[in-house]
Formats: C-alpha cells, sequence, structure tokens
C-alpha cells in the first residue's frame, strides 16, 4: 500500500483512529464511569442509599417475589413479532438472584418459555425486579439506575439494540483500538526512550502529542487487555458458532454436562415442590469454607422452577478474586440432597473466567477499581490528544488552503470529549430535578441524555469556525464551562431534594454518595482550570495564527511523519 | 495488625516503591537527568546503580502485591501501579522536577554539561 | 491512493479478516474435537485467540503490498478452513 510498513501502520492508525475514536471515547469514558455503576446508583436512586448486605433468605423472602415476576413488556412485543399470538400465562423456566459485595438492592430475574416457536424450541423471553433485601419491598420498576443500566451497557452496546448493532460497532472499534496500539508502537520510534517525556510548555502540536504517546504506552497493557477481554466476552454474539456450525455439538455437550452433574437438561412435565433453599445455602457455605474458600453467595439460579427435575445452583460471589463468581454447588430441588460440586475449572476455562473477571471486575479491592478508573481516563486522553492531534498537524495547512477538514474534526471531537460529559452530567441533573413519581421518569432521564448531546453537537458546529482560520474553537473552552455549572448544580441538587450534601455524607463516612459528589467536584475543578487555560491559548493564537510552529531542536523523534493527510 | 489494615500498608508500600523504581529508571536518561539535577549526565556506575534499583524496587512492589493479594489480583495491581507512577513520575518531571532530585541526592555528581 | 483502493483494502481487512478469522476458529473446533477435547474447551481456546489472530490481519491487510493478495489469503483461506472444518465432522471415521 504505502511504500514502508511504518507508512502503512501510520495510515491505519490515523484514519481507523479518526473514526473510530468517537466511539472509543465513548467505551472508555462510560466503561470507566461503570467501575462505579452502582455508587452512581445510589446517587440516582436515593432510596436505596443504605449499606450492601448478604443475599436474604430465599425461602422466607424470595419465593413469593419470584412468582411476582412478569415477563419485560418490549420482550413479550419482539416475541409477538417472532411467533404470532402468546398464550395469556407463560411457563416459568427459572430463576435467579445475583448479588455482589457493593449492592445494596437485589436484581431478581425470571426467564419464560415460548413453547410455540417452531425455529427454536428453547425461545424464553425475561423479566426482572429489584427489591429492597431488608424487608422484601419491591422497588418501583421506572427508577433508572443511571450507572448499571446506562452508563454500562452504552459503553458495550451504545443502547443500539437493534440487530445489536451497536454491539458489532463497540466491537469494531475494541479491534481499531488494539490495532492502534500495535500501529503506533510501530510509528513511535523511540519508544522506550520517550516513555517520560511530557513537554506542556511547548507548542500545542508538540505538547499535545506528547500527551498522547504518554497515555498510550504507559497504560498500553491495561488499553489492550480490556479490549482484548471485552471482545472475549461477547465472542459468542460476534463468533456465534455454537448456534451456527457447531449446533448438534454444542447441544451435546450441554446435555452430556448436564448428566456429569446429574442434573436433567430439560424439565419433566411434573410438578414438585421445592426444598429448602436455605438449607441449600447453608450446605454451599460449608463446602466453600471446606476447600478453603469461604464466602457468600454470588449467584443463585433454580431450574425447572415447579418441576420434579428442578435443580438449585449455587455460585460463590467471587470478592476476593478476580473470576467472577465460581465453585458452584448444584442441589436436587425437590430432596435438597447436593447433586455436583463444581471441580476447578480447566485451563482453558480459567482463562476465560479470568479475563471475563477482570474486565467485570466484582472484586472487593478499592485500589485496584481506582486504577481501572485511572486506567479508562488515560483511554479517554490518548483518544481526545489523538483528534487533537490531527486537527493541530492540518489546520494550518487546510487555512491556507481553504479546506475545512480539520474544523469538522474539531467539531466532532468538542462533542465527542466535553460534549459525552455535559450529556452525561445534564441527565444527572435531570435526574434530581424531576418530581420522583413522574410516570415514564427513566424515558425522561435517557432523552435528557441524548438531547444534551445533540445540543453539545450544534454547539460546536456552531463554533468552531475560527478552526478554518488555524485558530482554536470557542467550543472548547465554552462547553468546558458548561461542565463546570452541570457538575456543580448536580452537586447542589443531591443536597437539595435528598438533604445528603458532602458533609453529611462524608460524616456517617458512605462513599457511594460523597464519592460521588467529590468526583463531580474534581470535574468541575479540572474543568474550569481547563477552560482558563484554554482561553490564554485562544488569545495567543488570534495574535498569530498561522505561525508555524518553532521545533527547537531536540533528541526525540520530531521527524516528519511521511504520510500527509 | 488487622487484615485490611495490613493490606493497606503493604499495598501503600508497593505503590511506592513502584514509584521510586519509575524515578530511578527514569532518571538513567540524560534528559531527565538533567531536568532534575544541575550535572548534565549521571556518571556511568550512577546510571548502573540507577537501573539495578530501579529494577529492584519495582520487582520489590511485585512481592509486596503477591502478599497483600489473591495471585489473580495481585498482577493487575502491581501492572497499574506502574503506570500509574509513570503518569506520575512524567508529571512529576514536566511541573516539578526538584521534588524528584531527593530520590538521587545519594548518587554523586555526574559529568558537567560542556 | 484512489477511493476504490482503499475501500478495497478496508473492506478486505474487514470482511476478508472476518472470514479468515471465522475458518480459524472453526477449525480449531473441529480439530480439538478430533483430537477428544471437549467442545466448550475447544470453543473457549478458539474464540481466545480469533481476535488476536483477526488483529493480525487486519494489520496485514494493510502492511501487504497488493490488495489482491489479500484478499485471497485471507477470503480464500478463510473459505478454506471453513470447508475443512465443516467436512471434518462430518468425515468417516
Amino acid at each position: 500500500m504505502q511504500q514502508s510498513f511504518r507508512q502503512s501502520m501510520t495510515w491505519l492508525h490515523t484514519w481507523f483512529g479518526l473514526v473510530l475514536g468517537y466511539v472509543l471515547m465513548v467505551a472508555f469514558f462510560f466503561g470507566a464511569l461503570s467501575v462505579f455503576d452502582r455508587e452512581i446508583d445510589r446517587w440516582a436512586t436515593p432510596h436505596t442509599r443504605f449499606e450492601p448486605r448478604p443475599m436474604p433468605s430465599y425461602d422466607a423472602m424470595l419465593a413469593p417475589i419470584f412468582k411476582q415476576i412478569v415477563p419485560e413488556a418490549h420482550e413479550l412485543d419482539e416475541a409477538r413479532s417472532r411467533v404470532g399470538t402468546l398464550a395469556p400465562t407463560l411457563p416459568v423456566m427459572n430463576w435467579a438472584a445475583y448479588t455482589t459485595h457493593r449492592d445494596p438492592v437485589l436484581r431478581l430475574f425470571a426467564e419464560f418459555a415460548i413453547t410455540n416457536n417452531p425455529n427454536d424450541p428453547d425461545d424464553h423471553v425475561h423479566g426482572t425486579l429489584t427489591i429492597d433485601p431488608r424487608n422484601g419491598t419491591v422497588l418501583p420498576h421506572d427508577q433508572l439506575k443511571i450507572g448499571s443500566e446506562f452508563f454500562y451497557p452504552l459503553h458495550f452496546s451504545l443502547h443500539l439494540e437493534w440487530k445489536q448493532l451497536g454491539y458489532w460497532i463497540v466491537a469494531l472499534a475494541a479491534l481499531v483500538m488494539m490495532a492502534a496500539l500495535v500501529s503506533g508502537v510501530v510509528m513511535h520510534r523511540r519508544i522506550l526512550r520517550e516513555l517520560f517525556t511530557f513537554r506542556p510548555h511547548k507548542h500545542t502540536r508538540r505538547s499535545v502529542l506528547d500527551l498522547h504517546n504518554l497515555t498510550g504506552v504507559v497504560a498500553l497493557p491495561f488499553h489492550f487487555v480490556f479490549a482484548l477481554s471485552g471482545l472475549t466476552i461477547f465472542a459468542g454474539i460476534y463468533l456465534p458458532v455454537s448456534e451456527t456450525m457447531f449446533k448438534p455439538q454444542a447441544q451435546a455437550h450441554a446435555m452430556a454436562e448436564a448428566k456429569t452433574k446429574g442434573v436433567a437438561f430439560r424439565p419433566a412435565g411434573v410438578a414438585a415442590p421445592l426444598a429448602s433453599v436455605d438449607a441449600m445455602v447453608v450446605e454451599a457455605k460449608r463446602r466453600w469454607d471446606a476447600r478453603g474458600m469461604p464466602g457468600e453467595v454470588g449467584f443463585l439460579v433454580v431450574n425447572h422452577v415447579g418441576d420434579v427435575n428442578s435443580y438449585v445452583s449455587i455460585y460463590r460471589a467471587g470478592s476476593d478474586r478476580v473470576a467472577l463468581v465460581g465453585q458452584a454447588v448444584h442441589f436436587d430441588g425437590p430432596s435438597g440432597r447436593v447433586v455436583h460440586e463444581e471441580p476447578p475449572p480447566s485451563a482453558v476455562a480459567g482463562v476465560n473466567e479470568f479475563l471475563t473477571g477482570l474486565h467485570l471486575q466484582h472484586f472487593k479491592h478499592w485500589l485496584l477499581r481506582w486504577f481501572y478508573v485511572l486506567g479508562g481516563l488515560l483511554g479517554c486522553v490518548c483518544i481526545a490528544t489523538g483528534f487533537l492531534f490531527f486537527v493541530e498537524k492540518r489546520k494550518r495547512m487546510h487555512a491556507s488552503t481553504g479546506v475545512s477538514g480539520a474544523r469538522w474534526v474539531d467539531a466532532l471531537a468538542v462533542t465527542a470529549v466535553s460534549g459525552m460529559v455535559l450529556a452525561a452530567l445534564s441527565m444527572l441533573v435531570v435526574n434530581r430535578v424531576l418530581p420522583a413519581d413522574l410516570a415514564g421518569r427513566a424515558d425522561w432521564e435517557k432523552g435528557a441524555f441524548w438531547a444534551a448531546w445533540v445540543l453539545a453537537l450544534l454547539h460546536a458546529l456552531w463554533r468552531s469556525a475560527p478552526v478554518q482560520q488555524a485558530r482554536i474553537a470557542p467550543a472548547w473552552r465554552e462547553q468546558c464551562w458548561a461542565v463546570v455549572l452541570l457538575a456543580v448544580s448536580a452537586v447542589l441538587l443531591n443536597w437539595i431534594t435528598t438533604g445528603d450534601h458532602l458533609l453529611a455524607t462524608l460524616g456517617r463516612a458512605y462513599w457511594p454518595v460523597a464519592g460521588f459528589d467529590l468526583a463531580l467536584l474534581v470535574s468541575a475543578g479540572l474543568a474550569a482550570f481547563a477552560a482558563l487555560h484554554l482561553r490564554r491559548r485562544e488569545r495567543q493564537a488570534r495574535a498569530q495564527p498561522l505561525a508555524e510552529p518553532v521545533d527547537e531542536p531536540t533528541t526525540t523523534s520530531a521527524a516528519p511523519e511521511a504520510v500527509r493527510a | 495488625m488487622p487484615d485490611a489494615a495490613l493490606g493497606a500498608l503493604l499495598l501503600s508500600a508497593a505503590v511506592a516503591l513502584a514509584v521510586c523504581g519509575m524515578v530511578w529508571l527514569a532518571l538513567t536518561m540524560d534528559t531527565h537527568w538533567q531536568q532534575v539535577r544541575v550535572d548534565a549526565a549521571p556518571t556511568r556506575s550512577a546510571t548502573v546503580a540507577l537501573r539495578l534499583c530501579g529494577s529492584l524496587a519495582l520487582f520489590a512492589s511485585l512481592l509486596l502485591c503477591l502478599r497483600a493479594d489473591h495471585p489473580t489480583m495481585a498482577p493487575l495491581v502491581w501492572v497499574l501501579s506502574i503506570t500509574g507512577a509513570a503518569v506520575g513520575v512524567a508529571f512529576a518531571l514536566a511541573w516539578r522536577p526538584r521534588w524528584l532530585a531527593l530520590l538521587v541526592v545519594w548518587l554523586p555528581a555526574g559529568r558537567s554539561a560542556n | 491512493m484512489s477511493a476504490l483502493h482503499v475501500t478495497s483494502r478496508v473492506a478486505a481487512s474487514l470482511l476478508g479478516g472476518y472470514a479468515f478469522v471465522w475458518g480459524f476458529v472453526t477449525l480449531c473446533i473441529a480439530l480439538g474435537l478430533e483430537w477428544g477435547a471437549p467442545y466448550d474447551d475447544a470453543r473457549k481456546l478458539a474464540q481466545l485467540l480469533a481476535f488476536l489472530v483477526f488483529l493480525a490481519c487486519f494489520c496485514w491487510a494493510f502492511a501487504a503490498a497488493s490488495v489482491a493478495r489479500v484478499w485471497l489469503v485471507l477470503a480464500g483461506g478463510g473459505a478454506l478452513m471453513t470447508g475443512v472444518a465443516w467436512w471434518l465432522p462430518r468425515a468417516p471415521a
């Protein structure tokens, strides 16, 4: 393609980085926020601001509540479009409860069988409920958990569910991230020598490139492993071998697994009551303790509900290690006796578990979680500085030739960086402002997110004309000030609407809310600092817009890049 | 000492060692040495000492991480400590290089600038 | 670098790359099953390696001198591997 390997890698890095960088910003930023998704949930749903606790008693509390779960309306609609008419009540297949050491509320799930689908005998729909485990109250459906139900899915699916298009786009972005890292290493001649090089006092193009290289290289293992592990988590979507070419083998394997476990693959169709699940939990915990890994229940599943073939699987919460849940113990439903205790995973399964658990981080390790946030934010800085470098490098040439490419890239960069932050902040502000019992509250909040982002885009497009004269767009500074305004407003609104002001939450060491309020204030501080810095730079650029940056003789790879725009 | 407090102490020490290690490794390079000290470059023996101390500090950091946590988590903590340390050192070199002088005060004066 | 050339190169890297990876994964699973590995292990190992293979194909697609060769190797190789993977479980023992 190009004359040399380095040139072709430069082309790849520049153009794929530019196009997919916008998606990667979303993945990295909301991925970083997802580290503290449950804490954000606490901020957004004030009635859940109490301490996490282990899973409550199944027999006493959960059993009657499970019976209340009904299929989700939108899933029923989709099912009707697949099979036509549905039975008035769908038989329930299984129930599940999932909790981690950070969950004060408990999520309950149910799967309901759709029996009249000729193409897919295992077709099913889902239902879910959230309860307060202190007293069994079912929490209102419409209270959007902004962290775990919005920011978190946004980072892997872009909320583009149609044909799972969002998942595929993020997957492409992840592949491009890995390719950008590889090509970046190829491009960067003195990668070890310049590992610590950051010269903020130099002209913009140099300092931006320094920062891009720094954040890309020092966090390279993080960026690479997160892109790779993200892809392997959803490998079933991207490489659906078990549903296509190897369907018989996958099916045979599942049946053989069930046989090894001593459980039935399908229900018998004969009703039978369930033995005491609480007793099963006690036994499971005893067995984990005996293996030297005492722990709490992380995941509990009742399979083939109400059937004589029913069995209960109890998984240990992996709070002390990287793997998510594991060491399952399976019990026969009607009798309550242990039928199978899972052995340690095979080498391959172990590696898979490790990568999944590494990415999803449900472990209890606050330092490591904060390191994850650092890694995520370094990724954001890497991508953002990539955009800035692209614009800085080309805007003088574009200004002198009358091309407007740099301007549009800059406007899109503003939208992807500060615009994205503004969207998230707007959602939080609206969350505090709307009345608690408003119908469709969740939809209003989501609407606010997208609307704010579109507004940020329009503002950026409007306020980026100076880039065409090789100056700095005021859009950056203005959106920084908007970030300051919204972030501080969010903290104040939390105080006004819930009474949980910073001193109160710090005083009783309620870190989910105190931490998030502090994070909002720090963000406001950084945005203000950036806005003031930008004002100074804008003045400089206004004074000498088309002046070439003075390249001082250095010992670094300041050699002009071989590929032009 | 309760487990949590011991863990916190071990991890603090691990992070501190990671920072020291990265500082020492960074200062084997003339450009960065010049930012921190008056002399133009470290002596040859100082460079060797810096590399040795830097590597040992990073290795010691890994050992402390392994002592503090489950073996699946410790390497993650270690790698990310190094990442954080590298960023910190880069920023310090950019804005407050003299702060790092303390870590090499024990090294002799190197070759002076010509 | 004409627009056609760029489009072809990008398409080869993504579509050809995907075809190659599909072939690689299915062949790995078929071979694994032949050698007596449990299906789940074969699938998980193949899927673990798949994205590294995709990364290599993707980068090579841009580094290679000739687009025609890229198409041949990626799409052709992918088709070949998929064919073998399809045939292997059905071959007489």
